[in-house]
C-alpha cells in the first residue's frame, strides 16, 4: 500500500473534489488507482490529473468517497497502483466523450485542440466543460439544464464521426453501448474505458470481468473492434455477489 | 500444448493435462471460466458456491505482498439457485467444470452438491475451511467428526465424485484426512490463516482483520502436508498451493498429488500460466525419464 499526503484540495462542481497528492510515477492516462480509507473500504479511482502534483476528483457517492471528501491539505491518501493498461493517444482531432464522472478518467487528455462531449443527467454532473476550447466542446444534459437537452449519444449524432482521427468514451454503459452501435464500422479509431464492480484489482476475484477479461488489469481500456466482440458488454454483468443481471 | 505425458485422469476424469484452476480465482463469471478453459487448464473449480447470495466483505478483500497473497473475500457468491447460468456458459468449452460447495453443515453440504450435480458438474469439491458455527474463529475442516458427516452425506446425495478440500489450519491432518475417508479424493491444501497490519494507517491492511495466505511462499507447507496424508494414508490426492512452474507441479506430484490446482499464480503470471507450465512439465518429464506424469506420483515418498 502506497501513501501519500494530500498537498491540495478544490471543489470542481456540486459534491465533486479535486485532490491533489504527490506521487513519483509515470502515469497513462486512464490508469486507476485502489484507494483506501483506513477501516472503512477501498474503491477504485481515476487519475485525472498525471502531471506535479497528481489529482483525483471524487464525487461523494458512497461510503468509502464520502469519508475521502471529509480528507484536508496534510492528511494522506492510501493506495494501490498504477493499475489498467490506459488509452494509446494517437491522430491529431481527438474528440472525448464523458458521462458524469466517467469525464475524470478522460480529463488527463484535454488539451487545446481537442474536441468533447461533457454529458451528465443536470448542469451539476457536467465536470471539467470550461477546461475545453469553448468552441469545441458540447454540453448535453438529461433535463436540459445545461447546453444540449439529451444524451452523450444524441449530441453525437449532431457530428461527423469519420471527421475525428480517434474518439476516447468513457461513461455509464448503458451509454457507451449506444455509442457503441453509433459507431460500428464507421472509419475512426475508437477507445472505451469500461466499469464493473471492482475489488481486488489485481486480475483474481473475477468481480470486474467481461467476457473473460479482467477489466482491473487487462483494461480498463479496449478498443472498438474487442467490445464489438464481447457478449456481456452493454447486455448482461454480475453484481457484487457475482448474481448474473441484465441490463 | 497437451503432450500424450500430461494426459492423465482423477477419479474416472479424463484430464488433458494435470492443471485445474483452484477454487476461489477467475471462477465467478463463466465466461472467465470458458477463458480459462480455452486457455489451457485441464479443468477448472468453481468459486464456492453456498445457499444464499453474499456480498461478501468490502474491499481492501486482497493485500499482495512479494510471492504471497493474502485475501478474505469473504465466500462472496450469487448462491446456488443463481449459478447455474454460469456453469452452463463454462461448459460450452466440452472439459471438465468442478462445483465447488460450501455449507454451516452436512444438511446444506448435501443439499447444495445435488444442486450442483445437476448443474451438470463432473465432481464435487467441498470448501471445509468455511467458519464452524460451533467453534469461535475455528473451520468445519478442523473438527473430524464434522467433516466426517459432511463427506458421507454428501457421498449419499450424489453419484459424481466427491473432492474434499482440506485446511491446512489444524494439528494432526492426517486424523481429518481419515475423516474424510469417504470422499474419491482429497484436495490439499486450503489457505493458512495470517493477516497485516498498514503501519502508516495503523489498521489491518483487510476489512475482514484475519485473511488467508497463498501463493509461492505456502509451497512448502503444501507440499509437506501433501507427503504427509499419501504417506500415511494412500490416498488420491489433488495438490494445491504456491504453484507457479512446471517443477512446482512435479514436486506436488512426486509428494503424492495425482494433478494439481493453479490459482495464486495468476495474480502474476496471467491465464497463459496453464500453457506455459503443460510445455514446460512435458519437457522436464521427458528429460527426468517419465513417459506418463502418473508414473511420477509419490516417487519420493520413502517406505
Amino acid at each position: 500500500m502506497i501513501n501519500s499526503v494530500i498537498t491540495g484540495i478544490s471543489d470542481v462542481a456540486a459534491n465533486v473534489r479535486k485532490i491533489d497528492f504527490k506521487w513519483d510515477q509515470k502515469l497513462l492516462p486512464g490508469q486507476f488507482i485502489m484507494l483506501w480509507y483506513p477501516g472503512v473500504g477501498e474503491i477504485p479511482m481515476s487519475i485525472s490529473h498525471l502531471g506535479d502534483p497528481k489529482s483525483i476528483t471524487v464525487k461523494a457517492y458512497g461510503t468509502v468517497s464520502s469519508k475521502i471528501m471529509e480528507l484536508g491539505k496534510g492528511d494522506r491518501l492510501y493506495f494501490r497502483g498504477p493499475l489498467g493498461n490506459g488509452f494509446n493517444v494517437r491522430g491529431k482531432k481527438r474528440l472525448l466523450i464523458g458521462g458524469g464522472s466517467g469525464m475524470a478518467s478522460l480529463h488527463p487528455m484535454i488539451e487545446r485542440g481537442v474536441h468533447g462531449i461533457v454529458a451528465g443527467r443536470t448542469s451539476a454532473d457536467l465536470i471539467f466543460l470550461d477546461e475545453f476550447d469553448q468552441d469545441r466542446v458540447l454540453a448535453a444534459s438529461d433535463d436540459g439544464s445545461s447546453g444540449f437537452k439529451g444524451t452523450a449519444l444524441d449530441a453525437l449524432k449532431t457530428l461527423d464521426p469519420e471527421s475525428f482521427d480517434s474518439i476516447y468514451v468513457c461513461g455509464p454503459e448503458a451509454m457507451m453501448f449506444g455509442i457503441m452501435k453509433h459507431l460500428a464500422g464507421k472509419n475512426v479509431y475508437v477507445e472505451f474505458s469500461l466499469e464493473r464492480s471492482m475489488k481486488c484489482g489485481i486480475g483474481v476475484c473475477d468481480s470486474c470481468s467481461i467476457d473473460g477479461n479482467q477489466i482491473c488489469t487487462q483494461g480498463p481500456v479496449f478498443s472498438l473492434e474487442s467490445v464489438m466482440k464481447m457478449r456481456e458488454f452493454g447486455l448482461t454483468r454480475l453484481t457484487t455477489s457475482g448474481k448474473r443481471i441484465r441490463f | 500444448m497437451n503432450s500424450e505425458r500430461l494426459r492423465t485422469e482423477i477419479c474416472g476424469i479424463k484430464l488433458d493435462n494435470p492443471l485445474i484452476l483452484a477454487s476461489g480465482i477467475l471462477d465467478e463469471n463463466g465466461y472467465t471460466m470458458a477463458r480459462i478453459l480455452r486457455e489451457g487448464a485441464a479443468a477448472v473449480v468453481t468459486k464456492s458456491i453456498g445457499s444464499d447470495e453474499r456480498t461478501g466483505y468490502m474491499p481492501p478483500v486482497v493485500s499482495p505482498g512479494d510471492g504471497y497473497l493474502l485475501n478474505a473475500i469473504g465466500l462472496t457468491n450469487p448462491g446456488i439457485d443463481n449459478y447455474g447460468e454460469e456453469i452452463a456458459i463454462a461448459r460450452e468449452v466440452g472439459k471438465p467444470v468442478i462445483g465447488s460447495i460450501f455449507g454451516k453443515d452436512a444438511e446444506e453440504f448435501s443439499t447444495l452438491a445435488g444442486k450442483m450435480e445437476s448443474f451438470g458438474v463432473s465432481a464435487l469439491e467441498l470448501n471445509l475451511s468455511c467458519p464452524h458455527v460451533k467453534g469461535f474463529g475455528s473451520e468445519i475442516g478442523s473438527d473430524p467428526d464434522a467433516v466426517e458427516e459432511i463427506v458421507n452425506e454428501v457421498k449419499r446425495a450424489v453419484s459424481i465424485p466427491v473432492f474434499a478440500k482440506l485446511s491446512p489450519n489444524v494439528t494432526d491432518i492426517v486424523q481429518i484426512a481419515k475423516a474424510a475417508e469417504a470422499a474419491d479424493a482429497l484436495v490439499l491444501i486450503n489457505t493458512i490463516r495470517g493477516m497485516a497490519i498498514d503501519v502508516f494507517a495503523r489498521k489491518p491492511s483487510l476489512t475482514n482483520v484475519y485473511g488467508g495466505l497463498s501463493g509461492r511462499a505456502i509451497k512448502p507447507v503444501g507440499v509437506r502436508l501433501v507427503y504427509e496424508v499419501k504417506k500415511e494414508t494412500g490416498r488420491t490426492i489433488i495438490g494445491v498451493g504456491g504453484i507457479s512452474c512446471a517443477q512446482d507441479v512435479l514436486e506436488y506430484v512426486m509428494a503424492g498429488s495425482s494433478c494439481v490446482e493453479l490459482g495464486t499464480v495468476l495474480m502474476e503470471e496471467g491465464k497463459g500460466i496453464f500453457s506455459k507450465v503443460s510445455t514446460e512439465l512435458s519437457i522436464l518429464l521427458d528429460q527426468l525419464g517419465f513417459d506418463n506424469i502418473s508414473d511420477a506420483v509419490g516417487v519420493a515418498i520413502s517406505k
